[in-house]
């Protein structure tokens, strides 16, 4: 294929990969991400592991076995049970290597407990609640009681609540929140990063008169055409790359499993809302950006475009996040200029309807042919317009 | 007809009108010069027919038939504005334009390599445009009008800021271009190169073709005139001049002792007439022919805007050259 809107699409896209900048930028992004991930795992390892400790008992206190098992696992403690004299405790206790926590001997209702030097408090905190549990089920079998049956008694008496008013569905989800927000960041940052690479990019060929020599062969359509797929192109690449790169080391680290949204889905409907989105704003990025000649006011045409793409990322992050289901949230879903912000995330907190979806991606589908016009009448009377800034009803009119 | 036909072109920028059914042709194989004072509307002409600009009304063709985009792929254009990429390599960028123009990569790589070696920027291939000097900046921009053959070659002021080396380079490289049957048209106000390299010329003012032909065709007067030294007093040579029928003497500003003289009519009997009458007067030095530059002529069309009564020749010229 080598239609010219192809030949400016691989031009745009290699000079933008190719430079010095991007190679090092993107590399250190990427580096940043795998040295987290090692980093990361490394202080995870450790905390996996968790405390243990290990108790020895004498043959008369064997009784206490398994109550001190039972308050170590409702400590969430790893302990290590053994029977030892205490001759044997008192070598094992000072020993090099995996010493002994404690060693108890004596009446089980008020064992003695021996230590090396002091005594761990949570060690402490283990056996008072198994002595504890001991004498209880020795009163209660002496009062001709089943300690099992007080046990099951104990274990279910709760109260039962229950409340006039329902309570709100919509509870704060922490991760599906967390994961919202880095979507629609990383969307954010695509599309301003796109935006003004297609700014900056029309803007030079104006300042650097090329434009003259370009469309003496080829229709300012399919230069602008060319110029938004190949910076989309490269900013899907950036968007992929570095958003794989993400959930790679996520998922390495193990912190997805408390996560109950599917990265993977979510990260498939951001690409799709990231190219929805990205052609929306890049047609407007691209024939604002004509009406300036010089790289110092790009600023002036940008800037309400900017406005335009801050403004659903605020809202979708603090109204539509916290509930996703409100009047609010389905309206924007609606407006195109919202939708890629509020859809990625209302699908991720699991609350849009297919039917939502499709018509949403509809609507933005419809936008696109407009703005293609729009962006296109603008940018073809503007990207010939020298001297200073044209002023956009100027451009419309023609 | 194998000609660039540029037909009644008009254009306009609110009130004020750059051109006025602006008429010509440039026949294949003919390198054509356009030239103009500033603001003549030279540029404007050149993106019309580039396709870069659109007329109000009239139209380019090329071989009969609109220069339409496709068309235009075969056509070589220098802007007067250089344009090209400052920040892509001087290869990259000129396979790319030969890509845009329907070359098929190696091809575009080969012509790459032939018009840099060719212009002297061979050597340069790999580094960034912004790095090379302007003078190699605008080779490079001529290489990029060059570099995929085209059919129709359109150079707003192709000289301009060239070394005198590179002048030659170029006025070669046109003349070869032309010999291959591709018609030239070129803006430039170094008149004198005009006058060298041009087949024909058009001179333009206020959007207007005022006067249009080969070089002698615009020399061509009603006026024959003369310059004659004669030993003699300017005082006694006047009268004795314009005694003689059709014939009216102006002394030459600045320079004593010399005259023009002018004839109505264009008669072989006339300027032996002169010559005897003179040599009557004293010794004559110098008796010739007056020919007119190309930058007599275009100052005559020029200042014939300024106030149209002043040269009436400009006029004729245009009329002739119709």
């Amino acid at each position: 294929m080598s239609s010219p809107v192809w030949m400016v699409t691989k031009r745009e896209f290699r000079t933008r990969m190719m430079t010095k900048s991007n190679i090092i930028s993107l590399s250190i992004m990427l580096a940043v991400i795998v040295i987290g991930a090692v980093v990361g795992s490394f202080f995870l390892d450790r905390d996996t592991e968790g405390p243990s400790s290990s108790i020895a008992v004498e043959q008369g206190v064997t009784a206490l076995q398994p109550h001190l098992e039972q308050a170590a696992t409702e400590q969430g403690l790893a302990l290590e049970l053994s029977t030892l004299t205490t001759d044997e405790a008192e070598q094992a206790l000072i020993a090099e290597e995996d010493p002994l926590d404690a060693h108890l001997s004596g009446d089980p209702s008020a064992p003695r407990m021996l230590v090396a030097e002091t005594a761990d408090p949570a060690v402490v905190e283990i056996v008072t609640s198994a002595v504890n549990e001991y004498v209880l089920a020795e009163q209660i079998g002496a009062l001709g009681g089943d300690p099992a049956d007080v046990g099951t008694a104990l274990a279910t008496a709760a109260p039962q609540v229950e409340s006039l008013v329902a309570p709100e569905e919509s509870e704060f989800d922490g991760p599906a929140f967390v994961v919202s927000v880095v979507m629609i960041s990383l969307l954010l940052f695509a599309l301003i990063g796109g935006g003004s690479m297609i700014s900056m990019g029309v803007v030079e060929e104006k300042t650097s008169r090329v434009v003259e020599l370009l469309l003496s062969t080829i229709k300012p359509t399919q230069l602008l055409a060319g110029k938004i797929l190949g910076i989309g192109a490269y900013a899907l690449f950036q968007i992929v790359v570095l958003g794989g790169a993400l959930t790679l080391a996520v998922t390495a680290l193990g912190l997805t499993e408390d996560i109950e949204v599917n990265v993977g889905a979510a990260l498939g409907l951001l690409v799709v809302w990231f190219l929805l989105g990205y052609t929306i704003y890049a047609l407007l990025f691209g024939g604002f950006a004509a009406l300036v000649s010089r790289q110092e006011e790009i600023g002036s045409v940008t800037t309400p475009l900017m406005f335009l793409l801050f403004i659903p990322y605020y809202v979708t992050m603090f109204v539509v996040v916290n509930d996703p289901d409100s009047t609010l949230a389905r309206v924007l879903t609606f407006i195109p200029f919202f939708a890629p912000f509020v859809v990625p995330v209302r699908d991720a907190l699991g609350g849009l309807p297919m039917w939502e979806l499709g018509v949403s991606i509809g609507l933005c589908l419809v936008t696109i042919p407009v703005l293609i016009w729009l962006s296109a009448r603008v940018y073809q009377r503007g990207v010939l317009h020298t001297g200073g800034r044209m002023k956009l009803t100027e451009a419309l009119k023609g | 007809m194998n000609a660039l036909e540029i037909d009644h072109l008009n254009k306009a920028y609110g009130s004020l009108r750059a051109l006025t059914d602006l008429t010509f042709d440039v026949r294949a194989g003919e390198i054509f010069g356009f030239v103009g004072s500033n603001g003549a509307g030279k540029t404007t002409a050149m993106r019309i027919m580039l396709g870069v600009l659109a007329a109000d009304s009239g139209q380019v063709r090329w071989k009969g038939s609109e220069l339409d985009l496709e068309a235009r792929r075969r056509v070589g254009y220098m802007p007067e504005e250089r344009g090209l990429y400052p920040k892509m390599k001087v290869g990259e960028q000129l396979e790319f334009l030969a890509g845009l123009h329907g070359m098929s990569p190696t091809e575009a790589t080969r012509a790459v390599e032939h018009w840099t070696d060719r212009l002297g920027v061979g050597e340069r291939r790999g580094d960034d445009v912004e790095k090379l000097s302007l003078g190699n900046q605008q080779r490079v921009q001529l290489a990029a009008a060059l570099v995929h053959d085209p059919d129709v070659l359109v150079l707003d002021e192709p000289f301009s800021g060239l070394d005198p080396v590179a002048v030659d380079v170029m006025s070669g490289v046109l003349r070869e271009r032309a010999q291959a049957g591709v018609p030239v048209i070129f803006s430039s106000h170094q008149l004198d190169l005009v006058e060298r390299l041009c087949d024909r010329v058009g001179i333009v003012r206020a959007g207007r073709m005022e006067a249009l032909g080969t070089i002698d065709e615009l020399r061509a007067t009603d006026h024959p005139t003369w310059l004659l030294d004669v030993d003699a007093a300017t005082d006694a040579v006047l009268p004795r001049l314009t005694a003689l029928p059709g014939l009216t003497a102006t002394p030459v500003p600045e320079r004593p002792g010399q005259l023009h003289v002018a004839a109505t009519t264009h008669d072989a009997e006339t300027p032996r007439a002169i010559l005897r009458a003179a040599l009557e007067l004293g010794a004559v030095r110098e008796f010739s022919p007056v020919r007119q530059s190309l930058a007599d002529l275009f100052r005559g069309v020029v200042s014939a805007g300024e106030d149209p009564a002043v040269d009436p020749s400009a006029s004729d010229a245009k009329e002739s050259a119709r």
